[in-house]
């Protein structure tokens, strides 16, 4: 069997310029075509179900309130991927270190109780947030720089640990994060000085200005300072890192620590803002998940990461009210988001190379005499 | 204490190993050609739900069997187009299989919440063998697919270790630039194996939902199983026979909450035995990790590398 064509993957000097924009909407155009091909075939409307998500997601004042409200958490893991991913660090345990988020934040919004002012005690939530989050890798950081143990596999293996403490702290009767006043297990109210006001009447909260300027000031980090070099030295080329004198195990350690911040504090941002206690739901929700999408989808770039954070939460939040205006599964968002970045991964390759098909000459077409 | 239940656990602790030793042995053919396919998760889930569906719709399990394991090779292959001809980073290709692959089973499986099939695989019967105390239940009280992952993981160690086509697997993994320099093809090479390996997971996906679980419990179906296999390659030093030991292992620590519960056994909590698998991973993943023995434990080269001829 002779193929009498091949494919040859030419890798380009540099990227066009408009290469790098139109191939993520391509991507996310393509996947949407996959989606309605999907949606054909198991019998709902591509149109009807695509033009709702739209009208939920973003607009209508509604949809884009809680486009933006979900996009301050997916921001936040979407940074915190990147922020590890940039390194060649794969943390993709985002989730349950956003579980840790949710317990370090409502642990300090109760135990605090009323005795400050909200304008010190919504830092301190967050805080306590980010260093749950940070203390949540610190094992996977610590044995990655010094043993090499995959990082992918131990921030993900402890994601089901966390999962597992969430339920712990909300199901076992008497527990502190639980509410000690309703039979129903459910998480305890923080104190109100904890507790922010969402904008008007929607359910978007101050906390989304907090995400932008952390996306503002890590890129700022990342290309201006000395730390942000030296990332940017180890990961081009460990090697030279190495000659240069950097401390490659140092820099590991503290860019994991900063990515499960990230993730912290998202899980902190939803005690302050929508939740204000411990949701056992949030298990269900993979927005630690999502971020890895978040990220991989601006290519790791901050500041592209509100970009997509934005257009993916539009993506959830559209396909979220499809179970309720119509009777479409809530999950199209989910495979959605996967056919996405599989999409965008494909996608990437007509960035890098120029890709073009060749006739290769039959060989035996080739010995007639001349 | 009623010894009865021991014997039952290890039974169970060895059938729930089959899902185990048939997921890490694809990730383990895929690895060893030299590609990275973290997408195990949600193969398992999306063949999971394929068999069930399948299963019901037909009233066949074996159709479900089959039809699980070639969705399995199907969702392989879109990791191996996007790794091994786009040459896109094998990690996030992965990553992005176990959210489509979860969105999908989840979309597909819509309809199959809340009910089950009445026939599952059942254990083989060995007559009289069967009843021997303590061998009897753990030896002979198992399905053919168990019998079978068992015999595959042998055949597996030697095909890998003894024959031709073993030997050029493993050279696709470690050396790429030798095979091609032979003139095999290494891209054909790693699409076959990624999708033999997506083939199995597919499985062990099968297995789980049409032996073990008989219905539809969302993510909840596998529940990390898939993360686990993956651990449990790097466990076995990628290595078939190893693996057998390992998912055994890994299999009683799945398998000790239910047993303390029903022996009623309650001062462990109940929240540490469910983490009990997943740190139990972690600690074997930690203790086998020395600075720079990842080729002492015999992973493959080339491993997550895409391989390019003409830009070396």
């Amino acid at each position: 069997m002779r193929i009498p064509f091949r494919v040859v993957f030419e890798q380009r000097g540099e990227t066009p310029r408009r290469l790098s924009f139109l191939v993520p909407l391509a991507s996310v155009f393509a996947a949407l075509f996959f989606g309605a091909l999907f949606l054909l075939a198991t019998g709902y409307s591509p149109i009807g179900t695509y033009t709702n998500m739209f009208r939920d997601g973003f607009a209508s004042f509604n949809g884009i309130t809680d486009t933006l409200a979900l996009s301050t958490v997916l921001i936040c893991t979407g940074i915190s991927a990147a922020f590890a991913f940039q390194m060649n660090l794969y943390n993709i345990g985002g989730e349950g270190q956003l579980y840790l988020g949710l317990i370090g934040g409502a642990w300090a919004g109760i135990a605090l109780g009323d005795h400050l002012p909200t304008l010190i005690m919504v830092p301190v939530v967050l805080l306590c947030g980010a260093l749950a989050g940070a203390a949540w890798i610190f094992v996977p950081a610590f044995v990655r720089s010094r043993l090499g143990t995959s990082e992918i596999v131990s921030t993900l293996l402890l994601t089901y640990i966390a999962a597992s403490l969430i339920k712990h702290v909300i199901y076992t009767p008497g527990s502190f994060f639980r509410n000690p006043n309703t039979s129903f297990p459910q998480g305890r109210m923080v104190a109100d000085s904890a507790s922010l006001e969402s904008f008007g009447s929607s359910r978007l909260y101050p906390t989304f200005f907090v995400a932008l300027i952390i996306a503002g000031a890590l890129y700022w980090v990342v290309k201006r300072t000395e730390f942000g070099y030296r990332i940017n030295v180890i990961s081009d080329s460990p090697r030279a890192a190495h000659y240069a004198g950097i401390n490659a195990r140092r820099t590991t350690v503290w860019v994991m620590l900063i990515s499960g911040a990230l993730s912290g504090l998202a899980g902190a941002m939803l005690i302050v803002g929508p939740y204000g206690k411990i949701e056992p739901s949030i298990i269900t929700l993979g927005y630690g998940y999502a971020g890895i999408v978040v990220a991989a989808l601006a290519r790791n770039n901050l500041g592209l990461i509100i970009v997509s954070g934005i257009l993916f939460s539009g993506l959830r939040v559209g396909g979220n009210n499809l179970q309720v205006t119509t009777d479409t599964p809530i999950h199209i968002g989910v495979m959605l988001q996967g056919a996405i970045l599989l999409f965008a991964l494909g996608g990437e390759a007509f960035r890098r190379y120029h890709i073009h098909v060749v006739r290769t000459h039959d060989a035996s077409s080739k010995k007639a005499p001349a | 204490m009623n010894e009865n239940i021991w014997i039952l656990m290890s039974a169970d602790a060895i059938a729930i190993a089959t899902t185990l030793i048939l997921a890490a042995l694809g990730a383990l053919f895929t690895e060893r050609s030299g590609v990275l396919n973290l997408g195990i998760e949600g193969i398992l889930l999306t063949s999971a739900i394929s068999s069930f569906l399948a299963a019901d719709a037909s009233g066949s399990i074996w159709l479900g069997l089959v039809v699980g394991t070639v969705i399995g090779a199907v969702l392989a292959s879109i990791h191996a187009l996007l790794s091994v001809v786009f040459r896109a980073n094998q990690i996030v290709a992965g990553l992005a299989l176990v959210i489509f692959g979860t969105g999908l089973a989840n979309f597909l499986g819509k309809p199959a919440e809340g009910k089950s099939i009445t026939t599952v695989i059942k254990p083989l019967s060995f007559g009289p063998l069967s009843d021997i105390p303590v061998i009897g239940p753990i030896v002979f009280g198992q399905d053919i697919i168990t019998y079978f992952a068992i015999a595959l993981a042998i055949v597996a160690s030697r095909y890998l270790f003894s024959t031709r086509p073993g030997l050029e697997l493993r050279a696709t993994g470690d050396d790429p630039a030798t095979v091609d320099a032979q003139g095999l093809s290494v891209a054909r090479i790693r699409i076959r194996y990624t999708m033999v390996g997506g083939a199995l997971v597919g499985l062990g996906g099968s297995w789980l939902m049409l032996a073990q679980s008989a219905g539809w419990h969302q993510a909840a179906t596998t529940n990390g199983l898939g993360w686990i296999a993956l651990a449990l390659v790097v466990f076995a030093g990628w290595r078939p026979m190893r693996i057998i030991f390992g998912a055994v292992l890994f299999g009683f620590t799945l398998q000790l909450p239910f047993t303390l519960q029903a022996e009623q056994i309650t001062f462990i909590p109940s929240a540490f035995l469910e983490m009990l698998p997943y740190l139990a991973t972690l600690i074997a993943l930690i203790a086998l990790s020395r600075p720079g023995s990842r080729n002492l434990l015999g992973a493959p080269r080339a491993l997550g590398t895409p391989f390019v001829r003409d830009e070396r």
